[in-house]
């Protein structure tokens, strides 16, 4: 097996280890077209802060990991800190995340931020099995808080296993590859 | 113009002159009176483990490299070239043996001594123009440690470490010392945040009093085990040398089954034993208080909590240590790195870390509701009003100075320091009356060093 991100995680024995197979599928291959559409409805749901319909979308093995990125030089084997992660998370933990926006005293989102998913660079691979997709893809959120501060962003990369389900393609791991070694947010009490 | 002798005053009789949180001439102040001569933490030896490895820290502006040279003896170097002043080392963790500027190629040893120096004999005529012999990068002025925390000083005159933390050293080993092989750090987390560097170390400690308000969703969500934070006010705060912290008051039972109670399993309580004092051993075993939040003077913080991270009524402890980075009046960067026993097990350092992550650093859910008042607070406090309004933090005294709940006795509470039950804030008074000795002190010039000529650049580190 191949050493990921993902596999790396003392959290992350229980998900699926599919990998990508081949180059990318061409862009007018309907799997392309359906992993494409699902990214996009992804972001109008985490735009809207629909969290609760975001939740359904993803399997009950998921795991969903943002590694910390540190610098480091050139060749030396590794860009993100060992052992350590902004999220590691599986379902429960995601439901508690989910379910504390749904209280009244969530604060850090009361009132709520503007969120922007802004998506691209979207390419999908198969995998060994028919049920099952990569998608790597790009992501940059915009976030703003309030009426007179600036928003704040994060830039990141993500690759994503899709599997299909009885309701269709839901999210079974998820790797994102942040771009700042020091995060320019106040907090992430978002999803990317 | 700040009036800073009335500002100090009224710190200290616990009246908070609001502008505090957001005023440059006090931050300039910080930097050289505070930043200047306390011990600021800047790695845990774990991240360090084999010879070579290096972490990048700074205080302040002023860059380090905290490294375990080939004899694995650690030490901390300026991160700028002796030449030209670039920074030796641009990455932020890793393993060398060597460090090598990109500017003119001179390189240094992992230990700081010069290894390179290109055309030294038709450049500067050899040792005779510069000399390059026992030649280092500049050390930290100071370094010392304690349990394997390593802090260094900007003045080479600084007190021993261990008198600076003095009994607060008592409180620290709860968090460090589990066993004798003490704990292993992973991150930081690091992040920036719109908010003044002293309102979390405020927070975390002393207040109690925000528990039951600002984290209200994390009770809501299960997350905690107790129905109710307002259990917060049967803890007790307490205040030794230059810390303190809150604990939480445990249900009946002996030191054993307290210990189990907020999820440690019975081989890490075994460990505990063999490590802590007996006084320490008694805190919780007898008094029935377990630790939580503490802060260090200045910058530097601790949490220990024991969430629910499955759905099941069993609780994980974890415990964070982490810094308030100073950036600015109004801006902190904040490095939170989990901390776990070494000896612990594997299973127990997975789920802690999964604790950990639930509940604090970039996207704890404790946290996140935390930052967003300090945010506000800091935003708020940059204004012509803020210099008009004085915050009471004279929470548990009377008027008159009388405590609204007296002190705990000696057989009460068997730490070290002056601890109280209830709401109140002792400990931010503590902490804010330090810092106002400190910026009322005369400032003292810190010597220069001259590189390359007959005086050697800095003392070598014993």
């Amino acid at each position: 097996m191949t050493s990921t991100h993902s596999s790396r995680s003392a959290l992350g024995a229980h998900a699926s280890r599919f990998e990508r197979t081949g180059a990318s599928l061409a862009f007018d291959d309907p799997r392309h077209l359906q992993a494409y559409r699902w990214l996009v409805d992804e972001a109008w749901l985490l735009d809207a802060q629909d969290y609760t319909g975001w939740l359904e979308t993803l399997t009950e093995d998921i795991h969903y990991l943002m590694p910390v990125r540190v610098t480091t030089a050139l060749g030396a084997g590794f860009d993100t800190s060992p052992g350590m992660a902004h999220f590691d998370e599986d379902k429960y933990s995601l439901s508690r995340r989910v379910a504390r926006f749904l209280t009244e005293h969530a604060w850090t989102e009361d009132p709520p931020s503007r969120l922007r998913h802004h998506l691209s660079n979207v390419r999908t691979f198969a995998t060994v099995d028919d049920d099952h997709l990569i998608v790597d893809s790009a992501t940059l959120l915009f976030r703003n808080r309030g009426d007179i501060h600036p928003g704040s962003l994060v830039s990141a990369g993500r690759e994503d296993l899709l599997r299909l389900t009885a309701e269709g393609w839901k999210l079974a791991r998820r790797t994102i590859l942040v771009d700042d070694a020091v995060i320019r947010m106040q907090n992430l009490a978002i999803f990317l | 113009m700040t009036d800073l002798a009335g500002t100090f005053t009224d710190v200290r009789r616990g009246m908070i002159p609001a502008h505090i949180y957001n005023d440059r001439e006090l931050f300039e102040l910080e930097k050289q009176e505070i930043f200047s001569r306390a011990w600021v933490f800047v790695a845990h030896e774990s991240e360090i483990a084999k010879p070579g490895d290096y972490v990048v820290r700074r205080v302040l502006q002023d860059s380090f490299i905290v490294a375990r040279d080939e004899q694995g003896q650690i030490r901390a170097h300026f991160n700028m070239c002796l030449h030209r002043g670039m920074q030796v080392c641009r990455a932020e963790v890793g393993n060398a043996s060597h460090f090598r500027c990109p500017y003119h190629g001179w390189s240094y040893r992992n230990d700081g001594r010069i290894a390179g120096l290109p055309f030294h004999e038709e450049a500067y005529g050899g040792e005779e123009g510069f000399a390059r012999k026992g030649q280092r990068l500049l050390p930290a002025p100071s370094l010392d440690r304690y349990n394997g925390m390593i802090f260094i000083s900007m003045d080479p005159d600084a007190e021993p470490l261990a008198d600076f933390l003095g009994d607060f050293r008592f409180y620290l080993d709860y968090y460090t010392k589990q066993s004798r092989s003490g704990i292993e750090l992973r991150g930081p987390q690091r992040w920036r945040i719109k908010a003044n560097w002293k309102i979390g170390a405020e927070n975390f400690a002393g207040d109690m009093y925000h528990t039951p308000q600002t984290h209200t969703s994390v009770v809501e969500i299960g997350l905690f085990r107790e129905p109710k934070a307002e259990k917060r006010k049967d803890g007790a705060t307490y205040w030794a040398g230059n810390g303190g912290g809150t604990t939480y008051k445990l249900p009946p039972g002996d030191f054993d089954e307290r210990t189990r109670y907020v999820g440690y399993p019975q081989e890490m309580v075994d460990r505990m034993k063999k490590t802590l004092t007996e006084a320490q051993q008694q805190v919780i075993g007898e008094d029935g208080f377990m630790i939580s939040a503490a802060t260090v003077f200045p910058n530097l913080s601790f949490v220990h909590n024991w969430p629910r991270v499955a759905d099941s009524d069993d609780v994980q402890p974890f415990i964070s240590i982490r810094q308030w980075q100073p950036i600015s009046e109004n801006e902190t960067e904040v490095l939170s790195w989990f901390a776990v026993d070494a000896e612990a097990p594997e299973e127990y350092k997975a789920l802690s870390y999964k604790a950990y992550l639930m509940c604090f650093g970039s996207t704890g859910m404790f946290e996140q509701d935390d930052v967003e008042n300090w945010v506000s607070l800091t935003n708020t406090a940059a204004g012509s009003m803020a210099r008009r309004l004085l915050l009471n933090s004279r929470m548990g005294l009377l008027a008159d100075g009388t405590e609204v709940i007296p002190a705990l006795t000696p057989q009460q509470f068997h730490g070290p320091g002056t601890a109280h039950t209830g709401y109140s804030e002792y400990n931010q008074r503590e902490l804010l009356t330090r810092w106002a000795d400190h910026l009322d002190r005369p400032a003292t010039p810190a010597k220069n060093f001259e590189v390359g000529t007959s005086a050697p650049a800095g003392k070598a580190q014993a």
